[in-house]
């Protein structure tokens, strides 16, 4: 080999010999450096320098970096590890480490959302590349061309001699330079350029089996270190005390009683008020003591959960967003419902929800004399964490480090950074010079955190005297989705990335079109989505109010609901079985392919709309399609419903989903069952309470989540289509199905339909007596 | 100073007595099994073993658990060595069956509750050996709440807890 290897855009070099190990780092290059980066104040990963992404050791082992963190789909430790060891065609267990999440010591950065980037994730290209480099090394070794060499297991063959990976790199450092675009600091963080061969997955021997999660045994035996676990010597506890509204301001700090607290202090900046303490039960109960003579300026700017509908419909502004229209919309929508024997208008309503993990937010924060500033939580997206806690200090980015710990999953809630107590404890580590680990309360947890956005959607359709859906008009309304800001630094004062607006935010307030039409056959559609400000922002003397974020499936959610209610009372429209319904309108086989698979799968009976039953217990079937970044699912739910109380009683759910390649059947399974729950919990129980001033939900009780009480039986069909070449999106989806789909059943059991969530026992009750 | 024996060990304790003892196992003790979910006894966390009954430790004082055993997620292989008599060779890499069951059935999904969910699990199957899918529906449900899994992972629970329990019931036979 020369010195400096070209292969397929990507650069290989010798760096030198050593005497022992030996390794063949692959990292990566901007196409372009601008300016003479000056040396970080910490050990981060400088954008401009080449650095370690896929190692390949002397001893056979490999180490994987990625920048994005697990949230408890496990993709970084099965599905990611697969993809790698099939590039390089290695065994599974060759790839001893994975590192992630660490912003010092990961390339990539980017966040826990679409891991598996629409079958691209940056790890497949990487290790496509690696693998050429690999033939490269092994072609000048056995003095045999490229295209005549064999690899199986690690081992390359050719000309009758092998040799394995660990033994073409040892006693060298060789570097693989490969080409990549984006910026690591922002949300989506950098992109692997360039197009490596990759390896035919008619060759797949790794991908397509059930590996075990590698951090199950630490979780399950103690060893793992969580987030929560985290102690730095000198470390402080904190708890916070928050306004108390989601816009008041701070009149006077409460004064600590120094007689029962001696250890304690409290640190205010702005609005921001914590108490910290040497243990964290003295930092609890002085926490208390102050907030309870802490007094807040009052403030009513919210419409009341009782008037959020009304306030959706009739105050808020939907003009200043640009309105966003599908691509599929097609044919003349007015004319074919006003020809349509059978109309249907109705609006559908979805409350605000919490992601609620089962750990109430926390981190820790240590900010140095020297301005370097070390960051220990649990996020998914710690590159832009670290851009926005930068931002806040107003210090450059390279002085500041995140580190990622295992922690509660919460569903999205920091896909832009922050999930809520890492700023704070920022702030208070920065005025103390010590440590500080600042945990939330449920309650914090609950009022303090984003939510996912409310909506209503209004639909308007026609149905032919045949059966076939003429036309179908949708209009969605949700506020902005995504409030990125850190809310400490809102409190205290101090810079942050602006809150949704019409024009200087990353997302905005415009709403999108999530939800992909999939009735082909429909000659008329017309779907538009409108967005607004987020409610109280705006008014709120904080800048808070009711700040949102994306919630698993977001936006899709809020859109597949309404639609697949719809298209379930547009089937009893025409006297059609409502899944046979779907498959008449379906063009595409995938979504087809899905609706058998739960037509056979669930036991579902094939029949025109049923009249509601009158006493006792009533059942009911009901089904849901969504495709969503490159997957196909659908649901069949059946429910009892009970006629005198309301409740419904999830009996079972089937869920078949095709995500093309399935990489890992077993992880993917416990996936979509945990999804499947979390929709049963969203369409009987979820419901953020919230009066004029903030958010009145406050524990488990006043925001109930599915118990295993609430646990129906539920079935899972994997459909693998190698011949898609690509790997869809597997732990999204599953969450937004239920709820359409139990709707529907309440529709058959019933003869009535729930056009709002939660379908709790009252709610049902009244729609089973009007 | 408080006397309780954790996992076996007696441990004297300097925290005041009013100390929820969960913040004394994670902060004295570091035992990091149990976890702070919500402070209230409303999701199970947070549990332990006290005198074999599974208990919420964020609610329960250093001074009501003084003078009594105490076993957490840590102390789940010893306490199935003890009960099995297993030589201490043995008894060190040997982890209590419900644990074996959680990862052969790859349970948890983030596993920020599973801590509970395995305690509560071992209270039952002392008890229950061959619990039926509504006594283990049962058992998580009642008491003082239910315990709570966020993300969604009550099917793979209950696999994992008739796994552990065919498994303790072939051992106790053998």
């Amino acid at each position: 080999m020369s010195d400096r290897t070209k292969v397929l855009g990507a650069a290989l070099s010798r760096r030198g010999f050593v005497k022992t190990g030996g390794v063949l780092l692959a990292g990566f290059a901007l196409p372009k450096v601008e300016g003479q980066q000056k040396p970080g104040l910490v050990d981060a990963l400088n954008p401009g320098r080449p650095e370690s992404w896929i190692e390949i050791h002397a001893d056979n082992t490999i180490l994987i970096r990625t920048g994005r963190s697990d949230f408890g789909q496990g993709t970084i430790f099965t599905a990611y590890r697969q993809i790698v060891a099939e590039e390089l065609s290695a065994r599974f267990e060759a790839i001893a480490t994975v590192v992630s999440g660490d912003t010092d010591r990961t390339p990539d950065g980017g966040g826990t959302f679409d891991l598996l980037s629409h079958g691209m994730p940056n790890v497949r290209k990487a290790g496509a590349y690696v693998y050429q480099a690999l033939l490269s090394l092994a072609s000048d070794r056995l003095g045999v061309p490229k295209d005549q060499l064999t690899v199986e297991d690690g081992v390359v063959s050719g000309g009758g001699r092998s040799v394995s990976y660990g033994d073409l790199v040892k006693n060298q450092t060789l570097n693989l330079t490969i080409p990549v675009k984006g910026d690591i600091s922002s949300m989506f963080g950098l992109t692997v350029e360039g197009d490596p061969p990759l390896k035919p997955v008619s060759q797949y021997t790794v991908v397509g089996k059930s590996f075990p999660n590698s951090v199950t045994v630490s979780k399950v035996t103690a060893k793992e270190t969580w987030v929560t676990d985290v102690r730095l010597p000198g470390m402080l506890h904190a708890r916070m005390v928050h306004p108390r509204t989601l816009g008041s301001k701070l009149i006077s700090v409460g004064a600590l009683d120094k007689n029962r607290f001696p250890n304690s202090q409290v640190v205010v900046k702005g609005n921001l008020v914590g108490v910290v303490a040497p243990t964290e039960w003295e930092a609890i109960k002085a926490a208390q003591q102050v907030a309870s003579a802490t007094t807040w300026s009052d403030w009513k700017g919210l419409p009341g959960d009782q008037r959020l509908f009304q306030f959706l419909k009739e105050d808020a502004d939907w003009k200043k967003a640009p309105v966003a229209t599908a691509r599929t919309n097609r044919g003349d929508v007015p004319s074919a419902i006003a020809a349509s024997s059978k109309k249907l208008s109705a609006t559908y309503q979805l409350p605000f929800l919490k992601h609620a993990p089962i750990g109430p937010t926390m981190a820790v924060a240590d900010v140095r004399s020297d301005g370097a500033v070390y960051v220990y939580t649990h996020t998914q997206n710690p590159q832009a964490l670290r851009s926005g806690i930068a931002l806040m200090l107003a210090t450059p980015v390279d002085h500041v480090v995140v580190r990622t710990f295992a922690g509660a999953g919460h569903y999205g809630r920091s896909n832009g950074g922050n999930a809520g107590a890492e700023d704070e404890a920022v702030i208070l580590s920065q005025a103390l010079g010590k440590p500080v680990r600042v945990q939330w309360t449920r309650q914090d947890d609950l009022q303090w955190s984003t939510q996912s956005s409310a909506a209503i959607s209004e639909v308007e359709l026609g149905v032919d005297a045949k059966g076939a859906l003429t036309a179908y008009k949708i209009n969605h309304f949700m506020p902005a989705m995504q409030d990125d800001r850190l809310v400490g630094a809102i409190l205290a004062g101090l810079p942050t990335i602006p809150a949704p607006n019409e024009i200087g935010s990353l997302f905005g307030i415009a709403n999108s079109m999530h939800d992909p039409w999939v009735y082909e056959a429909t000659p008329a559609v017309l779907e538009s989505s409108f967005g607004t400000m987020q409610i109280g922002q705006s008014s709120s003397p904080l800048n808070v109010g009711l700040r949102d974020h994306s919630l698993r499936t977001p936006g899709q959610y809020q859109q597949n609901f309404p639609r697949e209610v719809a298209i379930t009372e547009a089937a009893v429209l025409a006297g059609v079985d409502p899944l046979q319904f779907r498959i008449q309108h379906a063009r595409e086989k995938r979504v087809i392919g899905v609706l058998e698979s739960v037509r056979q799968n669930s036991g579902w009976e094939t029949r025109t709309h049923r009249p509601g039953a009158g006493e006792g217990v009533s059942r009911g079937q009901g089904v849901s399609v969504m495709f969503r970044s490159g997957t196909y699912w659908a649901c069949v739910a059946q429910i009892a419903v009970n006629m005198t109380s309301g409740a419904i009683k999830v009996e079972k759910i089937t869920v078949a989903v095709d995500p093309g390649i399935v990489i890992n059947p077993a992880q993917l399974k416990r996936q979509v069952e945990g999804g499947a729950v979390m929709g049963v919990s969203i369409a009987l129980l979820e419901e953020l309470r919230f009066d004029e001033s903030g958010v009145t939900s406050a524990d488990w009780r006043s925001y109930p989540i599915a118990t295993m009480a609430d646990l129906p039986e539920i079935k899972v069909v994997l459909i693998n289509r190698p011949e898609v070449g690509s790997y869809g999106q597997g732990s999204e989806a599953a969450n937004a199905l239920a709820a359409p789909a139990i709707a529907g059943a309440l529709l058959d059991a019933t003869g009535k339909v729930a056009r709002r969530l939660p379908m709790k026992p009252d709610y049902v009750q009244s729609l089973l007596r009007a | 100073m408080t006397t309780v024996t954790v996992n076996g060990v007696r441990r004297e304790i300097q925290a005041p007595t009013d100390t929820p003892l969960l913040y004394v196992l994670r902060n004295d003790l570091e035992l990091t099994g149990p976890q702070f979910g919500c402070g209230l006894a409303q999701c199970g966390a947070c549990s332990v073993l006290l005198n074999g009954k599974e208990v919420r430790s964020c609610i329960m004082t250093l001074g009501s658990a003084a003078g009594k055993e105490v076993t957490t997620l840590e102390g789940l292989p010893a306490r199935w060595a003890k009960q099995k008599g297993l030589p201490d060779e043995e008894a060190a890499k040997t982890l209590h069956p419900v644990q074996e069951a959680w990862i052969e059935e790859q349970t948890p999904l983030c596993g920020f509750c599973q801590n509970g969910m395995m305690i509560k699990a071992t209270e039952l199957l002392e008890r229950v050996s061959s619990p039926t899918v509504t006594e283990i529906k049962d058992a998580f449900t009642s008491g003082v709440s239910p315990h709570l899994c966020r993300c969604g992972s009550y099917t793979a629970i209950i696999q994992a807890v008739q796994r552990a329990g065919a498994a303790m019931a072939k051992r106790s036979q053998a």
